[in-house]
């Protein structure tokens, strides 16, 4: 018997919609977002201080204390260049994508450094968050558009 | 084998939807409860395992976020299954008799309100060419089963409806039950169809909790129990893929399991007085009674998951429950199933007792 020729796609869409859940550590962060505003927590038991906090040491399992801002000043402590364009991408290649550490948190924030070239970005540089419009704040981390050098002479 | 014990078991309430509680925040209390009964701390414990699924949390690797209640500094072992975390309790039970640690933590996380529509969700689980384009309806694949078993004269509407107001009235002693009551047969039966013959009451409600349990080796779980409830037989078997190949009116998967498990314990379903059975619709319960063998157990005491269904925790609860019985020195043997799949395509069976064998 000779086979018919072979189904090779079937279109078969999916779709879902959830409820995300923030919690109450991270609706603190979030929340203070939306007021260009960055909030740390500490732990009581090791001094770790979290940005973003959640509720909870995640060492010491003790409720971390009362939220504290942070200017959102910070240093590069790691960064890649990405190369690779590919679906959904926000900014055009290449570009950088970077692990700051905030002033007074002992955690990184992962961030995209712009208004500097990708070869002059360097570990230990100083940069500052650029907020979006106010129109365009919301409890998202995306009412930071990006990091950028603090002296211009860095850009 | 080795001596492998339930020594603690937890849970929150079950509840319709928790807005506030990301994963951690809605473990880390029921751990600490199970950790504080067995007068253990964290470090204490050597190996973690825990379940959820990211297609009720609508995240990928969402299970992480958990593991901030559990502390995962400095490193642990642990490890997590994508479906009930009953699999995670059999994970945990192999891991002891593999003799890697004395002590186990198994949580489950379940979050059955997050998903919008479990309409659009449900269906992802099926085969993906054949079944899942045609979207059934989140009941439907149980709504043929029950069918199938009403014409068979395996059960009957008003059997159906008898089962649910049992499981109420057992769930209003139960403060971690979603929903309880005392319905009677006829109020039940004059409820609307929701997938024919079975009623919105037929099918377990979905909702959110977590639910802990401790496992402990030999001499660890004397120590750390009055009355550990020893885990003498697990087993779990799985059906094929596609339900319409498969007699609906049977199921030789958890009888299968259920005869394993009985080898390894040297005593079967029958022998137990308490059963609690991952029902995730009424009129499964007359077919895990038959493919169990069941003949003198209270069935789901603690009301079952007609009284609530915390998705992915569901199937443990129902091992923390039948523990429960042994550990309060209210049953001798017990037994324990959970399932995964859809029309209970994949079943685990748990069978615990009072003395180690």
């Amino acid at each position: 018997m000779k086979l018919p020729e072979p189904v090779t796609t079937m279109a078969s869409p999916l779709r879902m919609e959830y409820t995300y859940v923030a919690g109450a550590g991270r609706s603190v962060f979030l929340r203070a977002l939306a007021e260009r505003r960055m909030l740390a927590r500490r732990c009581p038991g090791c001094a770790q201080v979290y940005l973003p906090p959640p509720e909870f040491c995640s060492r010491c399992l003790r409720p971390l204390g009362a939220p504290f801002e942070l200017d959102g000043r910070g240093v590069v402590s790691t960064f890649c260049v990405v190369n690779f364009p590919f679906p959904g991408q926000v900014y055009q290649p290449p570009y950088v994508v970077a692990h700051i550490r905030i002033d007074g948190a002992d955690t990184r924030l992962m961030h995209l450094v712009r208004e500097v070239a990708p070869e002059r970005v360097r570990i230990g540089l100083r940069v500052e968050p650029v907020w979006v419009a106010d129109d365009e704040l919301e409890t998202s981390m995306t009412s930071i558009r990006y990091y950028r050098p603090v002296e211009p002479a860095d850009a | 084998m080795r001596d492998v014990a339930v020594v603690s078991f937890a849970q929150s309430p079950c509840v319709p939807a928790n807005r506030d509680d990301d994963m951690a925040e809605i473990v880390l209390p029921v751990l600490r409860d199970a950790l504080d009964a067995a007068g253990l701390g964290r470090d204490d414990v050597d190996f973690f395992a825990s379940g959820s699924h990211d297609f009720f949390e609508g995240r990928t690797f969402s299970y992480i976020e958990s593991l901030d209640a559990v502390g995962a500094w400095p490193p642990i072992s642990e490890s997590h299954v994508e479906m009930d975390a009953a699999w995670a309790f059999a994970e945990a039970w192999a891991w002891l008799q593999l003799g890697e640690g004395e002590i186990a933590l198994v949580y489950g996380i379940g979050r059955g309100s997050l998903p919008a529509d479990l309409d659009q969700v449900l269906p992802a689980q099926l085969d993906p060419y054949l079944l899942a384009p045609l979207r059934p309806h989140r009941d439907a694949l149980a709504g043929l089963q029950a069918a199938a078993m009403v014409d068979a004269g395996l059960t009957s509407e008003r059997q159906l409806a008898e089962v649910v107001a049992r499981c109420l009235a057992a769930a209003t002693a139960n403060p971690a039950a979603q929903t309880s009551g005392r319905p009677s047969v006829a109020e039940l039966l004059a409820a609307p169809y929701v997938a024919s013959p079975l009623r919105a009451h037929d099918v377990a409600p979905f909702g959110d909790a977590a639910a802990v349990v401790v496992l402990a080796a030999g001499p660890a779980a004397r120590r750390l129990a009055e009355r550990p409830a020893w885990v003498r037989g697990l087993d779990h078997r799985m059906d094929t893929h596609y339900p319409g190949a498969r007699d609906l009116t049977r199921c030789d998967s958890a009888q299968l399991a259920g005869a394993r498990a009985a080898e390894l314990a040297g005593f079967a379903a029958a022998d137990a007085e308490v059963a609690e059975l991952h029902t995730e619709y009424s009129h499964q319960e007359a077919l895990l009674v038959t493919a169990l063998g069941l003949e003198k157990a209270q069935l789901n005491p603690s009301g079952g998951p007609l009284a609530g269904r915390p998705a992915t925790a569901t199937g443990l609860v129902r091992l923390g429950e039948a523990a429960r019985r042994i550990m309060d020195g209210g049953a001798e043997r017990a037994v324990a199933h959970a399932t995964n799949g859809p029309a209970l395509q994949h079943n685990l069976v748990c069978l615990l007792a009072g003395e180690p064998g």
